[in-house]
């Protein structure tokens, strides 16, 4: 599965928030997207999954035009864990998962063995199977975004989308779902707040500034003291540790 | 923390227990009422008219034949559909607005039916439809107002959860505005007392003729909103996300909300405005079900029923020398409960945090 854009310009009003953005990615590639808030990197995002409509450019799944496949079969193809997932309502866990096995069901098909199954599995692979009977609600913050990650799960697609997943885990939980994601071997493009993290995980990352594209590269390649002035503007060193992995540290 | 989760076997004890209450209830209703019949002459006239034995023959006609058959029956009938409608309608409207709060009349029907049948009294229009004219006129006026509703939230751009109730609410205050300016310059004190007798609703008015209209306008809509539980799920998670389940809901809701429109405009039409049974029924059955449409909607529909034919036997026996109006007993008895249940399930109107 690869998902590629094409010169997305998107405006909210005057201020234009995408100025043309292209980017490509490989077949069960980890693609990371960093920048400061409001470079536009959420925004990108829901172009890829249909919440948004860019002003102009499109947005191709293995070379097919989005606009041109129906909301069902797209569902197919990628799955969304977002930021916000507060609901008004009361549903259990289980239910919630279950909702991720939709786009599969026709009108009036009922969920069956196989639907459960997978449900299951997709809780015990975020380590929330204890939890399928809890209201949603009661979770907290951190166990609501493994939830969402099952239902992205149960969704069973060649490709994932992710804005930002990590914000309210601890680091266990960071380095859990990073590791659950990555080992899926899918095509997953993500949001990353956290440098550490994005060039521990992604194959490659594109940086946005400004609703543009900064730059491009595998982690260690673009991930410099001077780039991160140029897109953060903070002083940064980064170091190797003894497996060959950089990491960033943030200097006075 | 599991009363979100009911089992699959506890859920069918349930469903079987309310279909039967529902029978029960439909039997047990027609042997109250202002005439002082015996169970047996009842159920004689009911079995007469069912199966047409020739030993109840004596039972065909006469006074006690036509309280049972054509007064009691048509009556309970009636409770049970709208009760059944109001309560379906209900759960949909909370779907769809995505808010707990939402009531059937929450798009401005209730006042479009007002000014409907204000209009038809006061102005006489509508007065070809005869007898009827005034539930008639209030069912379009219910379906003009909803359409007026759904067309105004539709200006620039997708129709969305908070424009539908904003619109519904600017459509209320017009419509209420025109119909109590109608009653304001009317000298007609009579014509008066009738519209203000009709919005406190009642179910005096059911018979033969409307029944098999009402029934099963109710129990089909409720069926088709049935097959729809996915989408009613999926729909309070937000389009957003909805979307990326793959569900686009923007032509689904304009779909569910004419569904409703025609459902709670029979309703008002037939037994005018009962306030209440759709905010009450589907919150109770929330709190001991969760949300899932799935259980959520057959479950409304039965106790709905349930519910408004023994609201309907209370406003038949409560007062000796006339009939209360149910939409007042409704409230009278529904808010107490409501507010009991919300205090003992520590409920939290869905928000969780709220």
């Amino acid at each position: 599965m690869k998902i590629n854009t094409e010169d997305l310009h998107l405006s909210y009003g005057a201020q234009e928030i995408l100025k043309g953005i292209s980017i490509q990615s490989k077949e069960k590639e980890f693609v990371g997207l960093i920048g400061p808030n409001g470079s536009g990197k959420s925004t990108l995002l829901k172009c890829i999954y249909r919440t948004l409509r860019p002003d102009q450019g499109a947005v191709y799944l293995d070379g097919k035009e989005l606009s041109t496949i129906r909301v069902k079969d797209s569902a197919r193809k990628l799955a969304v864990v977002a930021q916000h997932n507060h609901y008004n309502f009361e549903f259990t866990v289980q239910e919630i998962v279950m909702m991720g096995r939709s786009p599969h069901k026709k009108a009036l098909e009922r969920d069956n063995a196989g639907d459960y199954a997978i449900v299951k599995e997709a809780l015990q692979a975020v380590g929330m199977e204890k939890f399928a009977d809890r209201n949603f609600s009661t979770l907290s913050g951190g166990e609501q975004q493994r939830v969402i990650l099952a239902r992205a799960l149960a969704q069973q697609t060649p490709c994932l989308i992710l804005d930002e997943p990590t914000n309210h885990l601890d680091i266990t939980h960071q380095l859990q779902l990073m590791r659950i994601v990555k080992e899926l071997n899918v095509t997953v493009i993500s949001a990353v707040h956290d440098l550490n993290i994005a060039a521990m995980f992604c194959d490659r990352i594109y940086a946005l500034k400004d609703g543009r594209i900064a730059g491009e590269g595998t982690p260690e390649s673009l991930l410099t003291p001077e780039f991160i002035r140029e897109i953060y503007d903070v002083e940064a060193e980064v170091v190797k540790d003894k497996k060959g992995q950089i990491h960033i540290l943030f200097v006075e | 923390m599991k009363r979100g989760a009911m089992k699959t076997k506890t859920y069918g004890i349930l469903i079987l227990g309310l279909s039967a209450a529902l029978i029960l209830s439909l039997f047990t209703a027609v042997l109250f009422g202002n005439a002082d019949l015996s169970f047996q002459d009842v159920y004689r006239v009911i079995g007469y008219e069912v199966f047409h034995t020739e030993s109840l023959s004596a039972y065909g006609q006469g006074a006690v034949h036509d309280v049972v058959w054509q007064i009691r029956l048509p009556r309970v009938l009636m409770a049970a559909a709208v009760g059944t409608g109001l309560s379906v309608c209900g759960v949909v409207m909370q779907a769809v607005v995505k808010n707990p709060l939402a009531d059937p009349y929450v798009l401005g029907v209730s006042s479009g039916a007002y000014l409907g049948a204000a209009a038809s009294i006061l102005l006489g229009i509508g007065s070809v439809f005869g007898d009827q004219g005034m539930g008639i006129m209030a069912f379009f006026g219910a379906l003009a107002a909803s359409f007026g509703v759904l067309f105004i939230s539709g200006i620039g751009g997708r129709t969305s959860a908070g424009k539908l109730i904003l619109a519904g609410m600017a459509v209320s205050t017009v419509c209420s505005a025109f119909a109590n300016f109608l009653i304001y310059i009317s000298q007609n004190r009579e014509a008066t007392t009738q519209i203000s007798y009709w919005s406190m609703g009642s179910l005096a008015t059911a018979d033969w003729d409307n029944v098999p209209v009402v029934l099963p306008v109710m129990i089909v809509t409720t069926l088709i909103f049935w097959t729809q539980s996915r989408k009613l799920n999926l729909m309070l998670l937000g389009d957003e996300t909805a979307v990326t389940l793959g569900t686009d809901l923007h032509r689904v809701r304009i779909v569910y909300l004419i569904l409703s429109s025609l459902m709670v405009g029979t309703a008002v039409c037939a037994a005018g405005m009962i306030g209440f049974v759709g905010l009450i029924i589907p919150h109770a059955v929330r709190m001991c079900l969760g949300t899932d449409h799935k259980r959520l909607i057959p479950v409304s529909a039965l106790t709905g029923a349930v519910f408004l034919i023994w609201a309907d036997v209370a406003c038949r026996v409560i007062l000796d020398y006339a009939e209360l109006p149910i939409g007042i007993l409704v409230s009278l008895i529904g808010a107490p409960c409501f507010i009991y249940l919300m205090i003992r399930r520590s409920y939290g109107f869905g928000g969780g945090e709220a």
